[in-house]
């Protein structure tokens, strides 16, 4: 028989006892940080019942286990409370798989590597964008803030890069259900993302030095249905973390470019979507567009962040379940994390927003965003966005990035609480043949970047 | 005479002496019922108001959320030229109306249930204006992230407005003076009561010297019906604290007052439980029938009691005759008691007929409340009476002690006796005249009522009301609230490609608007999905209005539709087009709904439907929904159902009482009157420019059933005061009727007057003009219900002298034979 040595309360005194002093210092047994720059393994840093739902529910839930209506009051304290309704009323189901403590399968290895690496080097100038210190420079790559202490350290890492690679192309599908269960909009196109700066696979690097003053170029176009064939948009980011993007929309019948309101943030790109452009990545705006970040809360939470990719499909669609007809929700799978840092952030540059403030679900262990919920101007639930990561290994199979598996997002959830509708995205392997999912390739510039880029995806 | 073995004697025998079971029985049922009572939901399901069959109502069921049924308007007027204003009149372009704007707009967005992706102002990035640039086209919000304050900044934002062609249109009234703010509510989560109160308050917050602010839509219409919801509860009050106070000066005695309470509530209990278990929602807008029922439930109990005074000071009038004087009553008010009811019953449940949902709802629960007054009326009451203690002042009520009778009592007797000198002998042929001259007269002025009640606005309101007020000055600034809606329907809802925006969609809807704005009766704006994608279709193609024109060919309408939606969400087109982009409309709107404007409108709009065709491969032309449809939905139903449920409960109360009097002349007799009564209220009601409306149909139907009670009642008095005295000669027949009048009569004027005052405060002090309504034409047609029983009927029955009068009549025959007092 295995003594647990620190029992649940321990944990949660430890959290209580930080958030008394203000004191954000991750890990609960040890510093998260130093443990796995020592071990490359988070283990040490937590006892037994953060690491495991068997110890933290005292045996009522257990790894392979579904969490549905009747069992999500054990983990209630484990989740948003968008999640939490969908799973109590509207049949949204979860299985557990075991936490993943190996800290090189939880973000792309190139990444991983390069936060250790400039680990400590990161700091503010004085309009608050993250430079590296020696040269004042831009950020040089990996996530700035491995150790964060604050709330803006955390969302400047988010912001500064939302997939952890270089470049990355998603071939995607996506679809929306409404209240009634029933699927209204369906779309396949592709989202392209590259960053000029702190990169750390492609050259040059870690700049590209003819567009060092920009943060990322991210494009997103549409194949099916017809009717949007071709129609695209693109946005063009400043790396100063108050100034807004610039956003084109392309409509190939008219071959016109359309410049957009750059601080509408609070519509969605193309109509029946779940997800306001502000909602991407649960930083879809320039860090200062928003304010009064504080840490509100540490501990424990579900997300998904293993097994998430379906080696099953060929073209890794994912199935679904839940609401009226069976088409609102992903099949998923979660893990427990043994600490999640809760920071919350208001719209302070957006006069007209439509929600009070937005409370983000970081994992302490890589930082990546797992899960976001908004709240409308009277504090009521409005959407949430979460999503599921993967190493794209499983049942014998990998997918490929350079020397290592493929690390990615698999599939995310965003949902409208108050209406009731829901937008499920999934990244496929490809569309149409011809536009495949992967990283780091360096002609996704030419190819998806570009006004011209855009131009020729709407001839095709 | 009632025999003592006849079937309702020995049940009257079996009830009293088993007096302590019979409790129980009521007991225990009365508890079934009240267990319903925490289940029973007041209600107002407003489109169960509209009748399912008809084919405008069955697009609003399949569309309902085309004409913004669930949109607030918000609408701020400049009433005076600002201060530095340069304009010569009063617009919105000054710091102050736009700022109140601007924090409208803000404020609305936490109403609870609002849909924070639906709410539109000139405030709102929603709203914009376009120009061309070198490389495309720029599109930003009319206001940038503050409402302007500067003298640059406001010509900045009067140069946006003029860059946005439809903003002028529905944002901003022509005359530059009133802006909108819209909401949409997510009808799932909206509490239409708390919204309404939410914005309200802002409403009368943003008011003042300088500013108009008037709040329209649907939603603000349910909110002010439930706030009035409230006040009906307190009318209840007033209404009951009247009843009491009736009986108590009428009565004078504690049984008199505490029976009619009893037995009515336990009828009321019974019927709210039935609901409640049967899980069907009470309609408040019709509480005045439940109400009527129960001033029904009083004044039967009255006359119930009067009779059982008479039968105990018979007896001679000791404690110990309670008993016997109950069972004797029981006996003979059975029948006469259950045939009033029964039409009473008729009256109310008829209405079924029309297939209207709220009204089939409404004729369940009253007409199970009237079916209640049977065992509580006549059992139940018997018990009472049997074991409360007895008056003292019986030989006062019963009018044989002149000395003590009240002077109310007196001065009735004395009308009565008048009437009854006018309507027999000599002076019978001047009132017979009289009477046949006003009925032509009543019967040509009633042919010549209209269908429809039109108001602009809502008849559910006062016209004076602060919503119809609200809807007039909207209306008179913007488009306004006065659509019909012609729905393009897809016939394959889950196209991938998107019915709403196909070539043929599109182009239909551009058709339909070009004939209906060029034809006869020209709608004052038009909108339809198609007017987006020709500005989309403008702006990308370099901005000149040359470019306004569609390409029909299916990619250039499908760019055209992307160009619209990209970069929004298909909410912000959900007033022209469905969510899933597959149904659309053409939304038509008119200056008014008055009945002229309503016909020109539907025949123009039926006209452009069928060259553009009705059936269309991808999709159906329908015609149509929107509040000129609705309206015109009601009127067909109350010109197809007033007759013939008018003619039903005729029928039906003319078999009941030929059975009951078995005599088909006896039916005759009886309903003259009370269509006679019915013609005078619809005489008078177009004599008042008030035309035949949903009202007016439940009231015509109440009317026949209730009002017949009276010639019943005093039918079958006439019957045994004739019997009594033989009825061989001209004087028996008169002194028959004088005598009915004088005592029936007078029970008839007690049960009039105390409904025509438990349904006066409805009428007085409702702020709904539909229940205040129903009140007026209710009491209106019980006074003259009462007129003509005790004027018509003795007149008819003086003319004919029926044979079946004399017949004894086994069971309506209310006389008794009393033993000898012991």
């Amino acid at each position: 028989m295995k003594l647990i040595r620190y029992d649940r309360g321990y944990s949660r005194r430890k959290f209580l006892q930080d958030a008394a002093t203000g004191v954000l210092s991750t890990g609960v047994l040890a510093p998260l940080a130093e443990v796995m720059a020592a071990t490359g393994d988070v283990s040490k840093a937590y006892p037994d019942e953060l690491l495991s739902i068997e110890n933290y529910t005292k045996g009522r839930i257990k790894t392979g286990d579904m969490i549905d209506a009747s069992n999500v009051e054990a983990v209630k304290d484990l989740i948003e409370p968008v999640r939490y309704e969908q799973i109590l009323k509207q049949g949204r189901k979860q299985k557990i798989v075991k936490t993943t403590t190996d800290i090189m399968r939880l973000s792309p290895w190139e990444y991983v590597e390069a936060t250790l690496r400039n680990s400590g080097k990161a700091g503010f100038d004085a309009r608050g964008n993250v430079i590296n210190k020696a040269d004042g420079g831009p950020w040089i790559g990996g996530n700035p803030f491995p150790d964060p202490k604050t709330g803006v350290e955390l969302f400047a890492a988010q912001t500064l890069n939302w997939g952890r690679h270089d470049a990355s192309f998603y071939a995607m599908k996506l679809a929306t259900t409404d209240s009634d269960g029933g699927e209204r909009f369906n779309y396949s196109g592709g989202w392209a993302e590259m960053s000029p700066v702190a990169r750390v696979s492609m050259e040059p690097k870690p700049y590209w030095p003819a567009h060092k003053d920009k943060l990322r170029f991210q494009s997103v176009f549409f194949l099916t249905p017809q009717a949007f064939r071709g129609t695209s948009f693109l946005n063009i980011w400043d790396y100063d973390h108050s100034t807004f993007p610039q956003l084109y929309g392309y409509v190939p019948e008219f071959r016109r470019v359309r410049q957009f309101p750059t601080n509408q943030r609070f519509e969605p790109l193309v109509p029946g979507l779940t997800l306001y452009l502000s909602d991407a990545w649960a930083a879809g705006d320039p860090l200062y567009t928003w304010g009064n970040y504080k840490i509100v809360g540490r501990g424990p939470f579900l997300a998904g962040l293993s097994d998430s990719w379906n080696y099953a499909d060929d073209n890794w669609e994912h199935t679904t379940h839940g609401g009226k007809k069976g088409k609102s929700f992903w099949d998923s799978t979660v893990q427990l994390v043994p600490e999640a840092i809760i920071v919350e952030a208001e719209p302070t540059g957006f006069p007209r927003a439509p929600i009070s403030k937005k409370r983000v679900w970081f994992d302490a262990r890589n930082q990546v965003v797992i899960g976001m919920v908004t709240f409308d101007r009277n504090g009521k639930p409005f959407r949430s966005f979460d999503g599921a990561y993967s190493l794209y290994e499983g049942g014998g199979k990998a997918v490929m990035d350079g020397k290592h598996p493929y690390w990615s997002w698999a599939h995310v959830t965003s949902s409208d609480i108050q209406s009731n509708s829901v937008t499920r995205i999934q990244q496929v392997r490809a569309v149409e043949g011809q536009h495949m999912s992967g990283a780091n390739d360096p002609k996704m510039y030419d190819k998806y970047l570009t006004q011209s880029a855009l131009q020729r995806l709407g001839a095709s | 005479m009632a025999g003592p073995y006849s079937l309702r004697a020995r049940l009257a025998m079996f009830v009293l002496a088993h007096r302590g079971l019979s409790y129980l029985l009521f007991a225990l049922i009365t508890a079934f019922f009240a267990a319903g009572l925490p289940k029973v939901k007041l209600q107002t399901i407003f489109s169960d108001l509209l009748p399912t069959d008809d084919p405008f109502v069955q697009v609003f069921r399949d569309h309902p959320n085309f004409g913004s049924p669930l949109t607030m308007m918000v609408m701020i007027r400049r009433t005076d030229v600002a201060p530095g204003s340069a304009d010569a009149r009063p617009t919105i372009y000054n710091a102050e109306t736009l700022a109140k704007v601007w924090q409208m707009t803000r404020d609305i967005d936490l109403a609870p249930g609002v849909d924070h992706d639906q709410i539109l102002s000139i405030t709102t990035e929603k709203a914009r204006y376009s120009e061309a640039t070198p490389g495309g086209i720029d599109m930003r919000p009319l206001m940038s992230d503050h409402p302007p304050t500067t003298p640059e900044e406001l010509a900045d934002f009067r140069l946006h407005v003029d860059r946005a062609p439809k903003v002028r249109e529905f944002l901003i009234s022509r005359d530059d003076s009133a802006a909108i703010v819209m909401a949409t509510f997510i009808e799932e989560r909206v509490d239409y009561g708390t919204a309404f109160e939410h914005v309200q308050k802002l409403v009368e917050a943003a008011r003042d010297a300088h500013h108009e602010v008037h709040l329209t839509g649907q939603p603000v219409l349910f909110g002010w019906v439930y706030r009035y919801v409230w006040q009906m509860l307190g009318i209840f009050a007033v209404t009951m604290v009247l009843f009491v106070a009736a009986l108590a000066l009428y009565m004078r005695n504690v049984v008199g007052v505490l029976t009619p309470i009893i037995t009515s509530t336990v009828a009321g209990i019974w019927a709210f439980g039935l609901v409640g278990w049967l899980d069907i929602s009470i309609e408040p807008l019709l509480m005045v029938v439940p109400l009527l029922l129960t001033a029904r439930s009083f004044s039967h109990s009255v006359q119930f009691t009067e009779r059982y005074y008479e039968v105990y000071a018979q007896l001679g009038g000791q404690p110990e005759h309670r008993r016997k004087a109950a069972e004797l009553t029981m006996s003979v008010m059975l029948a006469p008691s259950v045939l009033g009811i029964l039409t009473d019953i008729l009256g109310i449940v008829v209405v079924m007929a029309a297939p209207i949902p709220a009204m089939v709802r409404h004729a369940i629960f009253c007409g199970m409340w009237a079916v209640w007054l049977i065992p509580t009326g006549v059992v139940l009451i018997s018990l009472l009476l049997a074991t409360l203690p007895p008056p003292k002042n019986v030989e006062r009520l019963i009018g044989r002690d002149r000395q003590h009778s009240g002077g109310v009592h007196r001065r009735l007797q004395a009308l009565l006796a008048g009437i009854a000198a006018q309507v027999t002998g000599r002076a019978a042929m001047r009132t017979t005249a009289v009477v046949v001259l006003a009925s032509v007269a009543i019967v040509a002025t009633a042919s010549r009522i209209r269908i429809g009640n039109p108001v602009e606005g809502t008849n559910l309101l006062w016209d004076h009301s602060e919503f119809n007020a609200a809807v007039r000055a909207i209306n008179a600034n913007f488009p306004g609230v006065n659509t019909l809606e012609i729905v393009l329907e897809a016939k394959d809802p889950t196209r991938p490609d998107w019915t709403g925006q196909r070539v043929d969609t599109i182009l239909t809807e551009i058709r339909l608007q070009s004939l209906l704005e060029h034809g006869e009766a020209p709608p004052r704006a038009t909108l339809a999905f198609a007017d987006y994608l020709s500005e989309a279709s403008r702006l990308f193609n370099g901005g000149n209005p040359k470019w306004l024109p569609l390409d029909a060919r299916e990619r250039a309408i499908s760019a055209a539709a992307v160009g619209a939606m990209m970069g929004s969400s298909s909410k912000n087109f959900g007033h022209v087009v469905d969510s899933g982009l597959q149904h659309s409309t053409v939304s038509l709107w008119y200056p008014d709904n008055k009945q002229e404007t309503v016909n020109a409108a539907l025949k123009a709009a039926g006209k452009a439907v069928a060259d553009v065709g009705v059936d269309h491969p991808e999709f159906t032309v329908r015609l149509g929904t929107g509040t000129i449809a609705l309206q015109e939905a009601v009127n067909r139903v109350v010109e197809r159902y007033h007759v013939l449920v008018v003619l039903a409960v005729n029928l039906m109360i003319f078999v009941l009482c030929s059975l009951a009097y078995r005599s088909m002349v006896a039916g005759v007799l009886l309903i003259i009157p009370v269509n006679l009564a019915n013609e005078a209220l619809i005489a008078a009601m177009h004599l008042l420019g008030v035309g035949l409306d949903v009202n007016s149909m439940i009231v015509a139907a109440i009317g026949v059933g209730v009002g017949i009670d009276y010639g019943i009642y005093l039918m079958s008095r006439i019957c045994e005061e004739l019997q009594a005295r033989g009825g061989h000669s001209d004087r028996d027949w008169q002194a028959a009727i004088t005598a009915a009048l004088q005592t029936t009569g007078k029970a008839i004027t007690f049960t009039a007057t105390i409904m025509a005052l438990g349904i006066a405060p409805w009428y007085l002090m409702s702020g709904l003009k539909f229940v205040a309504d129903m009140g007026l034409l209710l009491i209106a047609i019980m006074a003259i219900n009462m007129v003509l029983s005790l004027v018509v009927l003795p007149l008819l029955v003086w003319w004919v002298k029926p044979r079946f009068a004399l017949r004894h009549n086994a069971l309506l025959g209310e006389s008794v034979e009393i033993p000898a007092a012991s």
